[in-house]
Order: structure tokens, then C-alpha cells, then sequence
């Protein structure tokens, strides 16, 4: 609010010394240089979110550029843009726009230029045991992402029990003649699960070397085209198959999706660790079926006892991002290929899901502007 | 977000001084003894309870770090002269001793 006063006073006392002074793009600048984005905690117009400006005598009509269609702050946002434009003397009407460009890593090795060269943000949905929900949350993820406007692809690398297929119904791939896969879409998020690869009816575990030849050949030979965000649902657990596949995808940053047990958080250490390792910055922890919202009092039961993420988050000072209630009906929907995001908007999971999708796109936001200034190694020698 | 504070810089600042400036230009100065005594490791803090399970005076005023190293995206791992070396610090942890300490006031 301090801001906000000394702007305006600002802006009037230039005003007063110079009689009907036009209002300029610097004028505008100043006065939306008070809207403060909250989680990158910077203004807005030195964050380079400001593209285009255009003052037509009272009227004043600007574009702001998020970092993410998916921001959950973006009608704030745009409130506080028109608050402040309206804030200049001898303006009376505020037009903003708000538009997105995700901002990803735009280099890929060149094995994979043709295929993952146009997806800005890779995101591994991983856990360290199996059974936790991990699928079913790629899948929500990824729904939710794209219902707030981002382009997303899933890509179901889970060697041990490929469930994309299953759980959505998508079909096959088509192939180009230059030998790329074109993945099949629902509700425009395209598709890839090992499962494409691999011939279904020899219904053996893929192993070892086998297994990575295939991880190769789709992550290659996929035609993603341009995506804000690819999910990749992981095999769970942390050995060289997970290695495998971080090594062959650039892969942005890493989810953990776990349970609340107490036995469970050991495997998510290894998770992290496993990570930390390949340098993969860890976005934060989804905790599925962390409670249950009971039917006749409509209140939160904890089964497993509380704060079992929030024991890692405190360790690994890694967020959590969602709370996933235990929800019966998932599993039905998984079953008929209805992403509970997309079909039952008002269930209780859905809506943590959808919370955790904004959370991700979010904290990506941060972490990209984070390691433009931030050091990603050191080692610093005691004298 | 502090969880998304990075690492700007860090140095030695004294004999007995770890300097770190964070992301948002906070600069934090840090007593590596005390940071012994306070480290937040399995075997010096009970995981469950949180209880403190070592004596912060059974540790000498002579310790210090041999290296300081960066883990992942989030903490640095202290390896010290007597021995010890499963200290991980979280950035969000460090920052907490850094607030307390400028206000004791506050805990
Ligand atoms: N929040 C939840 N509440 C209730 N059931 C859930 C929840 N999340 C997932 N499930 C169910 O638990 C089972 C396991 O979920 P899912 O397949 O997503 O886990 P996963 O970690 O991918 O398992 P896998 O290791 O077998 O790949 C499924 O039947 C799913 O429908
Ligand atoms: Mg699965
Ligand atoms: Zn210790």
C-alpha cells in the first residue's frame, strides 16, 4: 500500500508542475511496477511480464505475459493491473490482457531435438514403491494442467505396469513416414505408454537391457511437437530403469507422490536422493490418500496418522504440494477412462488435484527464475 | 517462497564464519560451532520427537568445517573436522537459525 501511495503522488506531482501532461508507456510502467507477483515476489514489470502497451487518450489497454497459463493468481493479477491503471490522473479506462509463455529449458540433446525439442517442461511424476497412486495422479496432473490452457503430453514410462492405456482409453499412434510416432490425443493432451511399444500380447515384465532399448526408441522417435508441460508417469522405485530414463530425458524437475505411512517416507529419501544425484531439482511432494472426508459428519479422518509429508518437507525442505483425500470413486474412473479432474470437477480429490497442477506450474515458475541467479553446485574448502 | 530461495553466494567469512547471500539478497552470517551444535542430523536429533539427543556443550569451540558442500537444489551438507559429516542443512533451516538469531527476542 506504501507503494501504491508514493506511486500515485508521484504520478500527480508530475501532473501538477506540467499542465495536461500526456500519459506515456513510462507512466503506465510506474504505476504497474506496484503489482507485485506473489510467488516469484518481484514486480511485475521487471519480471519482462509487460509486452505491449497502448494509450488512446483515457483509455489505456496492456498485455501482460505469465509465466504459465496454468497461474493461479491471474485474476488478482489482472485486478491489480486495472487498480492501478485507473490509479493514473486523466485515466479512465483499464483494458488488460492476460497471456502466458511458459518458460522452459529450450536446449535438448540432439538425439531428441526431433522429438522432445519442443517441450518446455519435463515433469517426473515418480515414487519410491509401487501402489501409491503415482498413475493416478500423472494422469490428474495432467489434466488439470491442461484445463488451465498449458499444451501437455503424458508419457507412461512405467516398465513394470503401464496403465495409461487403461486409465484414459486413448488408442494407438500413427506413424510418419519418417519413421516418428504421432501421439494419440484425449481432449487435446497427447498420449505415449510403453505399452504402444512393446507387443501386447507376449505379457512379460520388461527388463534390463530391453527395457531401456524400448525407453530409448519412444523417447526418440515420438513427435511431441510443442508442449508447455510432458509428464512422465515412472516406473516406481529408484533403480537403473529410473536412472535410465533421466539420463535419456532431460528431465526438468521431479514430483514425489507418496502415502502417509511412516514406512513409506523411507522410500521417498531414496527418491530424493536418487534426484539429487542426477541433479534434478525436486519440486515438491503430492500425499495421496491422506485422508478421507466421511460421508455422514463431512470431516477430515486421518487413517495413517498426520504430517508424514510434512516430516519431508521438513527434512529435504522440499513443499508439499497437495494433500490427495482417499476418493473410492478414483478407481472407478480409472477403470472407465474418466480422469476424475475432468468429470467430477467438484469431488474433493479433484479439486486437490487441480490445486496441485496450479502448485506445479507454479514452483516451475519459481524454479526457473530461481536458477538464473541461483548457484545449482559448490563445494566450498574450509581454510 | 522461501522453500524456492537459492544460493547466490557463499564464502568464508572468517576463521569461524560461513557467509551465504540468498536469491533475494538477504545476506546471512553463520558461527560454524553453533552450527555444529545445531545440526539436524538422525544422529543428533531424535526424527520422531525432535528432541536434541546430543549435549550442544560436549561440542568444542575448536570444531570446524573441513568442506561445505551443496546437496541437490535445497541444502548443503557440512563435513567437520571431528569426524561428523551427516549434517544436512536445509536452505529452509538456515534460514530459520538466521532469523532467530537476529531476533533471540523471538526464539
Ligand atoms: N486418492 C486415492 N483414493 C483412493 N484410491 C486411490 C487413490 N489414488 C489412487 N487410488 C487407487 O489406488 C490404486 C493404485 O493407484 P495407481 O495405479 O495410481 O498407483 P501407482 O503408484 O501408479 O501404482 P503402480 O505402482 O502399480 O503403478 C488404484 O486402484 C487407484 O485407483
Ligand atoms: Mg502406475
Ligand atoms: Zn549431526
Amino acid at each position: 500500500m506504501k507503494f501504491f501511495e508514493r506511486s500515485q503522488s508521484k504520478a500527480k506531482a508530475k501532473n501538477a508542475s506540467v499542465a495536461n501532461i500526456a500519459c506515456t508507456e513510462d507512466t503506465v510502467k510506474s504505476a504497474l511496477s506496484n503489482v507485485i507477483d506473489p510467488d516469484l515476489q518481484r514486480d511485475i514489470v521487471s519480471l519482462g511480464f509487460i509486452t505491449d502497451i497502448k494509450i488512446d487518450g483515457p483509455k489505456v489497454e496492456v498485455t501482460v505475459e505469465l509465466t504459465t497459463p496454468a497461474c493461479p493468481v491471474k485474476d488478482l493479477l489482472k485486478k491489480q493491473c486495472e487498480e492501478q491503471i485507473i490509479s493514473i490522473p486523466g485515466i479512465k479506462e483499464a483494458l488488460v490482457h492476460m497471456s502466458s509463455r511458459t518458460r522452459g529449458a529450450e536446449v535438448k540433446p540432439a538425439n531428441i531435438q526431433k522429438s522432445l525439442g519442443g517441450v518446455k517442461n519435463i515433469i517426473a511424476v515418480a515414487s519410491g514403491k509401487g501402489g501409491v497412486g503415482k498413475s493416478t495422479t500423472a494422469v490428474n496432473l495432467a489434466f488439470s494442467l491442461a484445463q488451465s490452457g498449458s499444451k501437455v503430453g503424458i508419457l507412461d514410462a512405467d516398465v513394470y505396469g503401464p496403465s495409461l492405456i487403461q486409465m484414459t482409453k486413448v488408442g494407438n499412434p500413427e506413424e510418419t513416414t519418417n519413421g516418428m510416432n504421432v501421439p494419440p490425443t484425449i481432449d487435446n493432451i497427447k498420449m505415449i505408454s510403453i505399452a504402444m511399444f512393446n507387443d501386447k500380447s507376449k505379457a512379460t515384465i520388461l527388463r534390463g537391457p530391453m527395457a531401456a532399448q524400448i525407453i530409448k526408441q519412444f523417447l526418440s522417435q515420438v513427435y511431441w511437437g510443442d508442449l508447455d508441460y510432458l509428464i512422465i508417469d515412472y516406473p516406481p522405485g529408484t533403480g537403473d530403469i529410473q536412472l535410465t530414463i533421466s539420463q535419456l530425458a532431460p528431465v526438468t524437475a521431479a514430483v514425489i507422490v507418496t502415502t502417509p505411512q511412516e514406512v513409506a517416507l523411507a522410500d521417498v529419501r531414496k527418491a530424493i536422493s536418487m534426484f539429487d544425484t542426477l541433479k534434478v531439482p525436486v519440486l515438491g511432494v503430492i500425499e495421496t490418500m491422506s485422508y478421507f472426508i466421511c460421508d455422514s459428519c463431512e470431516t477430515k479422518h486421518n487413517l495413517y496418522g498426520n504430517g508424514g509429508a510434512e516430516k519431508i518437507s521438513d527434512q529435504f525442505g522440499v513443499p508439499v504440494l497437495a494433500h490427495i483425500p482417499i476418493e473410492p470413486k478414483l478407481a472407478e474412473c480409472s477403470d472407465k477412462g474418466t480422469p476424475i479432474v475432468n468429470h467430477e470437477k467438484n469431488n474433493s480429490a479433484a479439486i486437490a488435484y487441480q490445486k496441485a497442477g496450479g502448485e506445479c506450474a507454479r514452483f516451475l515458475s519459481m524454479l526457473h527464475l530461481k536458477s538464473s541467479e541461483a548457484l545449482t553446485q559448490f563445494s566450498l574448502q574450509w581454510r | 517462497m522461501d522453500r524456492y530461495l537459492g544460493i547466490k553466494n557463499i564464502d568464508q567469512a572468517d576463521s569461524r564464519t560461513l557467509k551465504i547471500v540468498w536469491t533475494d539478497d538477504v545476506e546471512s552470517l553463520f558461527d560454524v560451532v553453533e552450527l555444529r551444535r545445531m545440526c539436524p542430523c538422525a544422529s543428533c536429533v531424535d526424527e520422531w520427537t525432535k528432541q536434541r539427543t546430543i549435549n550442544p556443550s560436549a561440542i568444542q569451540d575448536s570444531v570446524r568445517p573441513i568442506s561445505v558442500d551443496s546437496v541437490g537444489q535445497y541444502a548443503l551438507q557440512i563435513n567437520y573436522n571431528d569426524n561428523h559429516k551427516t549434517g544436512i542443512y536445509t536452505y529452509k533451516y538456515l534460514r530459520e537459525l538466521s532469523l532467530s538469531a537476529q531476533n533471540p527476542n523471538k526464539q
